[in-house]
This record gives structure tokens, sequence and C-alpha cells, in this order.
């Protein structure tokens, strides 16, 4: 996957790419340009230039909810639960398309706290429950690619420690997991590889080891 | 004790086309993001479209009911497709300009052709009283309440028990995050356009049996629909159907106790509302304009 | 008179509207052309043109003030005042201040000698301030306020049809004579519909009756079935519900009306102010026998029917009296103008005031010089059973005559002339 984007100075001429099976991480200050990246690649960002190719096929003029349908799912910042809709509702409203989908029965046994709050609206669930939702949301489609901005930010470590199984578990499986992370021990416990996005570039590549060894530097750098 | 509850049922009936009205409005607000205000020039097309179908075919009320929200849905759907659709990706501030032009339109062509005065219509069904134990009520204003109650009704488990509904929802929840989930939003809002349109134009054959039905009709109530959508939230299904009862009963009530204030206390209740809850009763903080 | 400038001003402007007459301008001497100021007579129908009184009122208001200029040219030929008389007219909207611009416009700008009709009591209240200040003349047709011939009665302005006087004394003393003692009144929360409250208050009780209930209504308004109820629910119940709307919102109280079954219940309708567009509106079958008081109605009689004729060859439809009264005082003021042989409007108010005159709409009638109130006989009338009907439009049959005398008030001791 490759892209290119010249948008309001948030991003320039970035380019990167996620094998199947990778989980690759994007770490950068806030304002950095990771946000727009992922819209930029789930086609939500009306004026960007560049391509974005998924399996070699380029997804240039394809609207959103097709690149949805091809086997692209986004989990947004603020984890995209609606609040009107129940946590089943929320689960079974994208179309299942992917090669894997999840039957429901599947994602109530993976994650037993929605299987008990099915009825429930989204905006009743704690923090943690709604990121479990909107990962197992885009679990269920099976999706190819995940592209999941934050899901640790604010939760606690029981959770986010179950996000890193999940995560793991989709890469086992073949997904291709491209990730926007501040907590850098977490980004090292489930990705391969790391960009260092900085003023809309890319700054430096990074491997695990790089980031284990650079953790003051770099959380100095990320201003945490 | 009486006099109250035949008020409040009164109230109940003014409510019954507010809410149908602000339904409409809430639907297409929602999927749209468009504040339709051509919403009164349909309700009173609706009522005309019955009056026409009396004066030229001989079809009564019933067919009324059943062709004219059907044709409106129709037209609807073309003016969504011909004009609302093109200028959806601007600033909404030109398909508010839009429907507010379509209104004029609507209004000035039909008081070319027929002047400003009233259209005669046909008593409508239902001739009779009904018995509601304290007091005796027009059977035909107690069948506009029920239609009125069912219809919302029926658009409630709509929106909450199928497919459709839930997209809808979504759709206006999030429109943009919906899209990303891989569904094709695009899609539904035609039909939603019609849908909302073809509510207004119910409730004006609704109307025509029990109020005047001239050009100016539709002007003179859409006011108090759009205060009947701000204070129940801007897109709010419920807040619609509730906001719009309950505005029904305090004017009602307005006018038993304190007839002076009836008609300034829903726009006193809209400024309350607007300053306590800017996003109405039941609406969103994200939904707010 | 500065006739020169004054006759090339006319010329130019005559030309730039592309009269027919705008060669007699600068042309032959009509006969009496140095009394006639600006060489010919104009006469300004300032009307609702796209609003609610547009049909009672409105184009047909202009074609009236037409054919009583057709048929003075005809009467006089060569003998007339002035060979150029010309009818223009304008739109208020109903609106005081639009009036008051247009009113404006027409007297300095357009030379209007005088101002016909002006339905809506607030708009004729503002034309007739105008009229007093460019001292020309208005003769007021479509506004009911009696405060025209009351308070803000002048020099300048004449009450040619009817007012809210004449509107409650005949309805209101009628009906309550006729057993209806007892009345609920509601009445729009406006200008005219506090008048007609009042009014129709006085009449009632004079009469003998009482007033039990009464509701001013929001305006505009389409649900009454608050106030009907409040009428329904009253012990013992009232006899008459009088209601004094208008418009659409007539319709919607006379529709409620009978959904509520007020009738059934005893309490029988009576209609403040009604034309025969409003009959049509409602659907006559609805309202047959209701009463209400009317300054006039085209089947009256055979000289009315005869006018009403000519009228609906020339507008399509049947005249309302609106329609009438700026026939009989258009005709009225271009004789004034003739005897006086000047459109000086001082010396055409002397010809006016004190004047007896009987014509198709205004019988027995007279010329109040003390507040320029022509008072003539007003009838009270019944909508008729659709199946007594003659034609498609005969709505109406006389249940009396009111006469002259009765049918409107004294002169009000706020008016002074001078």
């Amino acid at each position: 996957m490759s892209a290119h984007y010249d948008e309001a100075e948030v991003l320039r001429g970035v380019s990167l790419e996620v094998g199947a099976g990778e989980v690759v991480t994007l770490v950068g200050r806030n304002g950095a340009g990771k946000t727009t990246l992922l819209r930029c690649v789930m086609g939500l960002h009306r004026r960007a230039s560049g391509t974005v190719r998924l399996e070699g096929r380029d997804l240039g003029a394809v609207p959103p909810h097709r690149r949805a349908r091809r086997g692209l799912g986004y989990v947004p910042d603020d984890r995209g639960i609606y609040a009107g809709l129940s946590v089943e509702e929320n689960l079974t409203l994208p179309p299942a398309k992917g090669a894997s989908p999840w039957p429901l029965a599947r994602v109530y046994e993976e994650f037993p706290a929605l299987g008990e709050r099915r009825r429930s609206p989204g905006g009743k669930l704690s923090g943690g429950e709604q990121q479990m939702l909107a990962l197992a949301r885009v679990l269920r489609t099976g999706a190819r690619v995940l592209l999941c901005d934050e899901p640790t930010e604010g939760l606690a470590p029981i959770v986010v420690e179950r996000i890193g199984e999940i995560l793991r578990e989709a890469k086992r499986n073949g997904t291709a997991v491209l990730l926007v992370e501040q907590n850098l021990r977490f980004a090292t416990t489930v990705a391969d590889r790391h960009y260092l996005l900085d003023r809309g570039r890319i700054a430096e590549s990074l491997a695990n080891d790089d980031v284990r060894q650079r953790e003051h530097e770099l959380l100095g750098y990320l201003g945490l | 004790m009486t006099s109250f509850l035949q008020q409040a049922f009164n109230g109940l009936v003014s409510g019954g086309f507010y809410a149908l009205l602000a339904l409409g409005l809430a639907v297409i607000f929602g999927m749209l993001h468009v504040v339709n205000f051509a919403h009164g020039a349909i309700y009173m097309l609706g009522a005309f479209g019955a009056v026409a179908l009396q004066d030229t075919a001989g079809l009564g009320f019933w067919w009324a009911l059943l062709l004219v929200p059907l044709t409106a849905a129709l037209a609807g759907m073309v003016l969504e497709r011909l004009f609302i659709h093109r200028l959806a990706a601007l600033d909404p501030l030109y398909n508010f300009l839009l429907t507010f032009g379509i209104a004029l339109v609507c209004q000035d062509l039909l008081r070319m052709k027929y002047g400003a005065q009233s259209r005669p219509y046909d008593e409508g069904p239902f001739p009779g009283s009904v018995d509601l134990g304290p007091f005796d009520y027009p059977a035909y204003q107690v069948f506009v309440l029920g239609a009125a109650a069912v219809v919302c009704l029926a658009v409630w488990l709509l929106l909450t028990r199928t497919r459709i509904g839930t997209v809808v929802r979504a759709s206006t929840e999030r429109p943009e995050l919906t899209r990303a989930l891989g569904i094709d939003t695009g899609r539904w809002v035609t039909p939603v356009f019609g849908f909302g349109v073809a509510l207004a134009a119910l409730a004006g054959v609704l109307a025509a049996p029990m109020r005047a039905v001239n050009s100016g009709m539709g002007a003179d109530l859409i006011i108090a629909v759009f205060a009947v959508v701000v204070i129940g939230g801007l897109g709010s299904i419920p807040g619609a159907v509730v906001a719009g009862f309950a505005i029904g009963m305090l004017q009602a009530l307005g006018n038993l106790y304190v007839p002076v204030l009836s008609q300034t206390s829903v726009f006193v209740l809209m400024a309350v509302v607007l300053l306590v809850r800017p996003a109405g009763l039941f609406g969103k903080e994200e939904h707010a304009l | 008179m500065g006739h020169t400038w004054s006759k090339a001003a006319v010329a130019t402007a005559a030309v730039v509207a592309g009269s027919l007459l705008a060669g007699c301008g600068g042309g032959g001497p009509g006969s009496g052309g140095g009394k006639i100021s600006d060489d010919g007579i104009t006469l300004g129908v300032l009307t609702d043109l796209s609003g609610v009184y547009a049909e009672l009122a409105g184009e047909d208001a202009v074609t009236a003030v037409e054919m009583a200029v057709a048929d003075f040219e005809k009467k006089h030929g060569d003998d007339a005042v002035t060979d150029d008389i010309d009818v223009i007219s304008a739109d208020h909207q109903n609106k005081p201040d639009v009036a008051n611009t247009r009113a404006r416009n027409m007297y300095e700008r357009e030379k209007a000698d005088a101002v016909f009709d002006v339905p809506t009591s607030s708009a004729a209240l503002a034309v007739a301030n105008v009229a007093e200040q460019s001292q020309k003349l208005y003769f007021n047709i479509g506004a009911a306020t009696t405060e025209l011939t009351g308070e803000s009665c002048n020099p300048y302005t004449y009450a040619w049809a009817y007012d809210t006087y004449m509107l409650a004394n005949g309805t209101g003393t009628e009906v309550t004579r006729q057993g209806g003692e007892s009345w609920y009144l509601i009445y729009p929360d406006y200008a005219f519909g506090q008048d007609m409250e009042k009014e129709f208050s006085t009449a009632i009780e004079e009469a003998g009756g009482e007033v039990v209930g009464k509701d001013p209504t929001p305006f505009p308004n389409d649900n009454f079935s608050t106030f009907l109820l409040k009428a329904s629910a009253k012990k013992p119940a009232p006899a008459v519900l009088g209601t004094l709307q208008a418009g659409g919102d007539l319709v919607n109280v006379v529709k409620q009306y009978q959904q509520f079954k007020l009738k059934e219940k005893g309490i029988q309708l009576a209609i403040g102010l009604m034309f025969d567009t409003d009959i049509k509106a409602i659907g006559q079958d609805k309202l047959a026998g209701t009463m209400f008081t009317s300054a006039w109605f085209w089947n009256v009689d055979e000289e009315s029917r005869e006018w009403a004729e000519r009228f609906r060859e020339e507008a399509g439809t049947w005249p309302t009296f609106d329609h009438a009264a700026n026939y009989s005082a258009a005709t009225h003021y271009l004789e004034a103008v003739q005897r006086a042989g000047t459109d000086d409007p001082e010396e055409v108010n002397k010809e006016l005031e004190g004047m007896e005159f009987d014509d198709f709409f205004a019988r027995n009638a007279e010329v109040r010089a003390a507040d320029h109130r022509v008072v003539h006989d007003a009838y009270l009338a019944r909508v008729k059973d659709p199946a007594d009907s003659e034609t498609a439009g005969d709505f109406t049959e006389k249940v009396e005559t009111i006469p002259a005398d009765k049918a409107f008030g004294p002169p009000s001791p706020d008016c002074s002339m001078s």
C-alpha cells in the first residue's frame, strides 16, 4: 500500500505499506497527521491526492462504503459507537463481506460482556466495552485490513492487554493492521514495525528493538 | 376537570398534526442534514391534492389519503434527485434557500390559480360524535388523532425494528462513519426524503375536512412546527413526536387558562429550551446547528 | 396653476405610459379644461391584489372602477368635464406601511385625484392620513373600522360601503330580537376583531340580549376547538355563537363548528362579516340558513342584477359588495366633479357633502356632511339552501332591509372635520 497526500500541509508525501499478517504502528505527536492518514486510506478525506492500493488494486475513486466492502475495517479514534443503536445493532450494521466473517455467536463467545449487554444502547457501555465493540464490529465483517486509531487510549491495563490479544490473533489469521498508537510499550508487544510520523512526513522507520532501546528519547519526542 | 380533559384532547389533535410534520422534518434532517423549509408548502399541497381529487375526479377522502401521499413521495424523490442532491455537498445553507424558494413558488402558484381564498372540501368520513366518557368529541377528529398516533408508532417500529431503520438511525447519528462501515448511505437519501414528504402530504389530507384549505395554510402552521422541532431536538425522532404532542397540549391549555399567551408560549418555551439545552430536549450536542 | 409645466409633465408621463390619450395632453381644449388639474382625472384603486382579500376586492375592484369611468364617459360624451380619465391600481398587501407608501406615490407622483377601496382597517387608516396630508380624496370601500368616521375622520376621507357598526347592528340586533338572546363571541385578536367585538356586544345588549362569554382567538389560527368547547360547555348553553373571524379563520371556525355539532346542541351560528367569496370557500350547503348582514348582494333586486350581469361580462365572476361600492363611489365622485366643473377637492366636497342619492348599491343614501359616512339601506341576509339557488353563485337571500337611518350609527362625537 502506498500513499501520497498533499492536503493542507497535514500530510506530505507519505508512503508506507503493510503486509498481510503484519502489524505496523504509526507513532507521532498530536497533529502529526496520523488520524488524517487513516481517514485518507478509508477514503473519508475529500481533499487528498495520492494512491491507495489494496492487494495491488488501486482504490483511487472507490467511495468509502465500497472500500469497507473490499475488506478495510475502520476503528476511529473515538471508537465510533452509535449511542442510539443497541450493541447488537452496532455489531450487525456493517455488512459481513470479507473472506472469513465472524458469526455473531463467535463474537459473543469471544466478548461475553457484549453478549450480556446486546440489547443495551451503545452509549451506555463503558469505554473499554465500547472499544471491544468497535473491534468486534470490524472483525465480524471479516475485514482483511484493520485501521485502528489509538484503540488503547484512556483504557485500563487489563483492557489494553485484551486488545493486544485480539490484535495478535488477527495478525495470526493473516490480517494486516495499521495501528495509530502513542503507547510505545503496547506497540512493541503487538507490532512488527513502526513509522515515526513528524509534521506530515515519515521521519523514521523503526524496528521493535529500536523502539525499546530509544524509548526515553522517543517518549520525550512525543511529548509524553 | 371535564374542560381540562377536553382541552387536553384538543391539544392532542393539534399535536397530531405537529407530530406528523415534525416527524417528517426530523427524518429528512437526520438523513440529509437539510432543514426542509418546503415542508409547510407540502402540507398545503397535500390538502389541495385532496380538494383536486374531489373536484376533478370525484374521488373522496379515502382515495386522497392513499393517492396524495404516494404522489407526494414520488414528486419528493424527483425533487431530491433533480435539485437537493446537487447541493448536498455544499454548505447546508444552499439547500435551506432552495427549499425555502420551492415553498414560495408552490404557494404563489396556487395563489395565482386559486387566490388566497379557501377551497371547499367535503365533510370527510365519520360525521358523528364519539362518547369519550365525560364529553363528546367529533369522530373525525378522534380518527385524526388515532391516525397520527398510529403513523408515529409505525414510523417508530420501522426505525427500530427493521434493517432500513437501523441504517437510517446510524446515518442520522454518524453519517461519515456509517459510510466507512460499508453502508451506501446515498442510496437511502432519496427514499427517506420521499417518505418525509409523504408524511407532510398525509397531514395535509387529514387537515382538509377540518381546516381551511388555502395557499397560506402551510406557512401559518410551519412556524409552530419549526418551534416543535427545535424544542424536541433537530433530527430527533422521539423528540419530534413528544414535542409535537406536548406543544399541541400547551397551546390548547394556554387557550383555556391564559389565552393571551397561548401563541407566544411555544416560542417562550423554545427560547428557554435553547438556553438550557441548545440541542433540544432529545437532541445530541453534535446535531445542534 | 402652472399649466404649461404640468401639461408637459402629464404629456410626458402619458407618452411613457403609452396611454391612448397621450395626444390630448397638448391638444384640443377639452370642455372646462382649465379647471381640471393636470389636464385629466386619475382614479387610483389601492387594493389587495395578492392576499386574502384579492378575490372579494382585488383586480375586480379595479374593473368596477373602470366600468364606472366607461359609464360616465358614455353618459356625458362631449359634455364631460374632461375626456382624460385614467384608472391606476396598486397592491398594498394589506399592510399599513405599504399602503402608506403606495398612496403617497399615487397622489403625488401619479397625480391621482382620488383613491378607492383599501381593504384592511389599519391600511385604510394609513391611507386616510395620507389623503389628509396630501389634501386629496379617499373613498374607503373595503375597510370596516368606524374609526375612519370617528377619531380619525378628516375632510378628505369618505366611508362608502359598510362598517363594524353596520355589521354588528344588523346581525347582533336582529338575531337577538329573533330569540337568540345569549351570545358567545369569538373574535380575532387584532384591530378589526376587537372593534367588531365591542360593536357586537353593544348591539346585543341594547337589543336585550346578553354576551355570556367571549374569547379573543390567535390570528391566524387553525384550531378553534378550544373555543367551541368552551362555548358549548357554558351552562346554560348560549343560543348563539357569534364568530367575528374573517377569511381562512372563518372557514376553520365553520368547519369545526360543524364537527363539534354545536348546531345539534342548539347553538346557532352567526357570522360577523361574510362575503360571497367566503360562502364559496366554505360551501353553500354547509352554510345554508346562516344569517349575516351585508351592505349589498348582487341578487337583491332587479337593478342590482342588471348591473351584476354587466359586471360578470367584464370580470367573469359575480360582484361582491366591495365591487359594487367601488363602482358606486367612483360614479358619484365623477358626477360631483362634473357638477363642480373642477377636480379641486374642496369644490368636490361641496357637491358631495349632504348629497342624497339612490343607486343600485346604495338605497336611500345620504353622504353625511358631519363625518363623511355614506348611510344607506343594509340587508339582513341568509345563505340560501343550494336547492333554492337560481344560478351558480346565487348564495344569498334577503331576510329584511335595515333602513339607512338604522343601519349606521349616528355621527361620532369623536369626529371633528376641521
